[in-house]
């Protein structure tokens, strides 16, 4: 019996084993599959993975290829550290003047209103234009003007050299390129950096320009220039204002036989200090038949300084221009209420002080004196019917900028003209730029 | 701006500039800044500080400046052991384009230099040189580092010199808030 009964046991294990073999083949069977499932599904989720990463990984590329590689690893952070590729900027200034003994003259007028637009094509091209209305209304019967006074584009090359080609501003005086309501003290541009050197002066043509680790900047340019032909010879002519105001072309289908050279220095190597000084000269005849002065050259040459180290903030500046060969064609026109003069000049000085600092106001007022005359000399004529050349004008300005932040300022100043009381004047005005 | 703002602001701005390229003169990389302003430096360890509202309100009253970012991009400069300073990177805008500086401050908060690292602006390339420069050296954010008080205006750049030293006065103010404790 213990043999029958181990007998069976043994057979019953046996038996067992076979089947408790076989529970766990089905086992590792079900197991089998259920990782087959799982690596099913990470092999699905690696390719989807793979999808994105190749997404991305193509995005960077295309990313890569519409940028310049940077020089070095690190050079990275400043790429991702730039601005908008396109900017929008304005200015815009709204005068008072009102004559002192004959207040029937007080005018107001939105004598600039500017609106500018900069665009980045690439790390080193961009687009600079600034289009403008003067005296707000600008039509047939309207006293207002539209102009495109900027429209250029500058490069920059890798010895630090920049390129510009278009219609740009000519770096002459303290004013001409820094021209917006806040940058300069008074209602009204100074009458020297507008009847001696013309404002806003710009001419179409190229530049090249670069700044040393010194701090000297160096201007060059080949642009169009003035054109002679259209002097205004009568009593009401502009060129009595402004001699060169009344014959720049602005790019307006300017006659272009003549070119035009210019080249400036600047210096800013001792901090608030600012040393400089232009040349201008081209042909402003043109070689138009019949034009008794198509020899005529016309050259514009200046030098100005500013200190400016803390609140004191003084400048000067000294402007000479001269038109050549203009006998013949003053002589065609003798007896003219304005002949063209041979040379003109003017001086100015000016001090400011800021006063009062406080937050966002700021309060300086200033004075200025300048000397100037647009008909300095003219060219010899045959005994009587030579031409006088005019007084000196001069003018005395006392005023304030009151600054609200750095962008919007109100102007109050008065002007004494010495050589005609008539002319005395209040000046009142709004100015913003961005 | 409460600095939460300040903070989203910042992280704003530089998603939606991500992917623009830059009009800029690269002056200096981070590395070659590094080297001018410790050039006795044998590490550079990035260093990043983090402003705490309380630290943020801090440097407001310090620098009368909105203080912008939470987060500051700082090196410490080292010399074996020796702390040397640190190298704080920044940027802002000139009058249209960021301009890209660094600044080196001494472990007691004093400016020690300040370098610009990229250029943008059509003018103003003047506050490159070396002598307006020089003028932020030694001070600190309570000591003349205002254009017209202590820094000297660049005819023709004013709005860019102004935001640079502006730039620095703020961090100026970052120093002494996270160095002076």
């Amino acid at each position: 019996m213990k043999k029958t009964t181990l007998a069976l046991a043994v057979l019953s294990a046996l038996a067992v084993a076979p089947a408790s073999a076989l529970a766990s083949e089905a086992e590792l069977m079900q197991r089998i599959n259920q990782l087959a499932a799982e690596l099913d599904k990470v092999k699905a989720e690696l390719a989807a993975t793979r999808q994105k990463a190749e997404a991305v990984e193509q995005r960077q590329e295309a990313q890569a290829a519409s940028q310049p590689a940077p020089s070095d690893p690190s050079a990275g952070a400043e790429a991702v550290a730039a601005g908008p590729a396109t900017v929008i900027s304005s200015y815009g200034e709204v005068n008072y003047n009102r004559p002192v003994h004959d207040a029937s003259k007080a005018q107001a007028d939105v004598a600039r209103a500017v609106i500018g637009i900069e665009h980045r094509f690439d790390d080193k091209t961009h687009m600079v234009s600034e289009f403008e209305w003067e005296h707000a209304v600008a039509s047939s019967g309207d006293a207002g003007e539209t102009e495109v006074e900027q429209l250029y584009v500058e490069r920059q090359f890798d010895n630090g050299m920049r390129g510009k080609a278009g219609l740009y501003l000519i770096p002459s005086g303290l004013l001409n390129t820094s021209h917006e309501p806040t940058a300069y003290y008074g209602v009204e541009r100074n009458f020297v950096e507008t009847a001696i050197i013309p404002s806003t002066w710009r001419e179409a043509g190229l530049g090249l320009s670069k700044t040393l680790d010194n701090g000297l900047t160096w201007d060059l340019g080949l642009t169009t220039g003035f054109d002679l032909n259209k002097w205004d010879f009568s009593a009401e002519s502009e060129g009595k204002a402004s001699t060169l105001g009344s014959i720049h072309q602005e790019g307006q289908l300017a006659r272009a036989r003549d070119l035009a050279v210019h080249g400036a220095l600047n210096w800013r190597g001792v901090p608030g200090l600012l040393l400089g000084g232009s040349l201008f000269t081209g042909g402003a005849g043109n070689a138009q038949s019949g034009f008794a002065a198509n020899d005529a050259r016309v050259t514009l040459w200046e030098l100005h300084v500013r200190y400016n180290p803390g609140a004191l903030d003084l400048s000067a500046l000294y402007a000479r221009g001269t038109i050549s060969d203009t006998a013949a064609l003053n002589l065609q026109n003798a007896g003219s209420a304005t002949p063209v003069p041979s040379s003109f000049q003017g001086w100015y000085t000016q001090a400011a002080y800021r006063v009062w600092h406080s937050g966002d106001y700021t309060l300086t007022p200033f004075v200025r004196y300048e000397q100037f005359n647009t008909a300095k000399t003219f060219a010899a004529m045959p005994a009587g019917i030579a031409n006088n050349a005019g007084p000196d004008q001069k003018v005395s300005t006392v005023g304030a900028n009151f600054m609200i932040g750095e962008g919007v300022v109100l102007k109050a100043d008065y002007q004494k003209f010495h050589n005609d009381s008539a002319l005395d004047r209040v000046d009142l005005g709004f100015g913003y730029a961005f | 701006m409460k600095p939460a703002h300040a903070a989203s602001f910042t992280t704003l701005a530089v998603a939606a500039t991500v992917g623009h390229t830059a009009w800029a003169t690269q002056y200096l990389s981070v590395e070659q800044a590094q080297r001018a302003l410790f050039p006795e430096a044998t590490a550079f360890q990035p260093d990043d500080w983090q402003l705490t509202p309380d630290q943020m309100r801090a440097v407001e009253r310090l620098a009368h400046l909105p203080a912008r970012s939470v987060h500051w991009r700082v090196f410490a400069a080292q010399r074996g052991d020796q702390r040397l300073g640190y190298v704080i990177l920044d940027d802002v805008v000139g009058k249209f384009e960021l301009i890209s500086y660094a600044v080196a401050v001494l472990p007691d908060a004093r400016i020690k230099q300040v370098e610009i690292l990229a250029y943008r602006e059509s003018h103003g390339f003047e506050i490159r040189s070396a002598a307006w420069r020089r003028q932020f050296v030694g001070k600190t954010a309570g000591s003349g580092i205002e254009i017209g008080n202590g820094i000297a205006n660049i005819s023709g750049a004013t709005l860019s010199c102004t935001h640079v030293t502006d730039g620095v006065r703020r961090i100026a103010a970052v120093a002494q808030v996270m160095l002076k404790k």
